[in-house]
């Protein structure tokens, strides 16, 4: 929708074809541009449709009004629309007892669907001790509402999602990464593909945060794991107005999208592994954290303890298409891999040159955009690489005792960011250090 | 049912978009040059085809030229921005399709 506003923005007409379940969200991007009055023809050809028969047949019922979207004069207010009445709530949203609060937030579209903690005056001034940013420095606009990212809403959203003061310095990073162009959060976080960003934490925040690089890390249960990504994503929601169905089109939704945090066992790293951050260009002792966009998680199991078992279930299990291999490897593999000679760029390159499938597998050979930028292999037999190059791949261990491996896809990039503590950080830490489940024994 | 909770607001701000309308439309296409525009997605390529071959049938000579998006982002914010406008204003009228 963005080009047509800009087509119209040079003076010339425009319409847009779009599928038919694509109308609010077409209409949500128009009007955050300013121009709601760009002419919508929706269409009822299947979503990225291959079959010629459909598409003609769909393009010719849209046709007339293809024609009048080109044609008929404007009304008044496509001309000169009205101003919209402001949808803000202020900046007190509500006051009532705790189950008011609850239906009121959720009503309102302001919930993942969870419980959310009031973000009172007092939880949201304790949450910014853990930032000495003033409440109202503007970290930057967040599309596709273009809604103004204030310190004070990070730390409200913070508050609703249970998050402790701690993470305010990675939530103000991890908003800085999805403003960073780099990162392409517009593209991926309403896609119809269900990207859910994944965090991968480095540095001595790790610790300091209690953020789980350990048996489940990717399972609830951790205070820090769980609420900084759902803090994350109620930001998206209510700050970038990323909305479910409306804005944000992912086909399926993705699980991730409530929370995907973990942190890399560095000390699992075995001589000569770089952790993450190390690898995407950061000091070992900086504090930062990497976001991806995958939409798939994949856990699979050796074909054998060694290191040939560890690389021969990775080389079959990969999947044709996706772009970007997260690979998160379990310390004890790290550490048999590392006997055996191998390196985290070692892994890399052997799975580009060796991973590899039939081109009937590839979707280059069926002439869809796909994992290989080449001219699409012509015989079926010929084996095509998984990944587009050894630097599609990053390596992190994390993860308990045991065996599964996990294999995270996506399209974008790793884009990393260091974080910035507070002065009195130590403090805020030493406040919130100890606040761990004490589980009973049984 | 425990005590009062006055609550913070957690939806952003936006500053005020200035509102805008959309151009002047043809009177007719009969003799004009329509841009089709396609987004990079999977279907744009065939829909554009299809409507091509409508509008041809349609209007006497009407003719099209094409522009392709290359990367999922708005054009004009591209490094393809400056050779979009400048293909923009060599149309009397653009067809855009989604493709999704």
């Amino acid at each position: 929708m963005y080009d047509a506003v800009s087509t119209e923005q040079l003076d010339t007409p425009a319409v847009v074809l779009v599928n038919e379940g694509f109308g609010f969200d077409a209409r949500s991007a128009a009007s955050g541009k300013g121009m709601p009055g760009v002419r919508l023809v929706p269409e009822t050809v299947p979503c990225e449709c291959t079959v010629p028969e459909r598409i003609v047949s769909g393009v010719r019922a849209a046709m007339d009004d293809v024609v009048a979207g080109l044609t008929r004069p404007l009304t008044a207010e496509e001309r000169s629309p009205a101003p919209r009445e402001p949808d803000g709530a202020g900046r007190i949203a509500f006051k009532g007892h705790l189950a008011e609060v609850q239906q009121f937030c959720y009503r309102r579209g302001w919930t993942d669907g969870l419980p959310v903690n009031p973000p009172t005056e007092e939880a949201v001034r304790e949450m910014l001790t853990g930032t000495d940013l003033p409440a109202g420095h503007l970290v930057g606009k967040m599309v596709p509402r273009m809604g103004k990212v204030t310190v004070e809403k990070i730390a409200i959203n913070a508050v609703m999602a249970g998050a402790l003061p701690t993470s305010m310095p990675l939530l103000i990073a991890a908003v800085e990464a999805l403003l960073d162009p780099q990162a392409a959060f517009g593209t991926w976080q309403v896609s119809t593909g269900s990207w859910a960003p994944f965090w991968v934490v480095n540095g001595p925040i790790r610790e300091q945060l209690r953020i789980n690089s350990g048996s489940g890390a990717l399972s609830p249960g951790d205070i820090a794991n769980a609420t900084i990504g759902r803090a994350i994503g109620l930001m998206v929601k209510n700050l970038g107005g990323a909305r479910k169905g409306m804005e944000d089109m992912g086909v399926l939704g993705n699980p991730a999208k409530y929370t995907m945090v973990i942190a890399e066992n560095e000390e699992a790293n075995p001589d000569g592994w770089e952790p993450l951050h190390v690898r995407q260009g950061f000091q070992r002792d900086e504090s930062c954290l990497t976001v991806s966009f995958p939409n798939s998680y994949l856990q699979i199991w050796p074909y054998g303890s060694d290191d040939k078992g560890i690389i021969r279930a990775l080389s079959s299990n990969m999947v044709p298409r996706w772009r970007q291999l997260t690979l998160l490897l379990p310390p004890g593999h790290a550490q048999t891999l590392a006997d055996a000679g191998w390196t985290k760029s070692d892994i890399a390159t052997y799975l580009y040159e060796y991973a590899r499938v039939p081109a009937y597998r590839s979707p280059d050979f069926w002439g869809v955009p796909g994992v290989v930028r080449m001219r699409p292999p012509l015989n079926a037999e010929d084996p095509v690489p998984l990944l587009r190059s050894p630097d599609s791949l990053r390596i992190v261990v994390v993860g308990g005792a045991g065996v599964f491996m996990g294999l995270a896809y996506g399209a974008s990039q790793w884009l990393t960011r260091r974080v910035q503590l507070p002065g009195n950080w130590e403090s805020v830490v030493r406040k919130y250090r100890n606040f761990v489940p004490n589980h009973v024994s049984y | 049912m425990g005590g009062i909770y006055e609550v913070l607001s957690p939806w952003a701000e936006v500053d005020p978009v200035p509102l805008r309308g959309i151009s002047p439309r043809l009177s007719d296409l009969s003799g004009k040059r329509i841009g089709l525009f396609n987004n990079n997605k999977l279907a744009a390529a065939p829909i554009l085809d299809a409507v091509e071959t409508e509008l041809r049938s349609r209007f006497d000579g009407l003719t099209v030229a094409r522009f392709g998006r290359r990367a999922h982002e708005n054009v004009a914010q591209t490094e393809d921005g400056p050779r979009y406008e400048q293909w923009v204003k060599e149309v009397d009228a653009v067809v855009l399709a989604v493709g999704d």
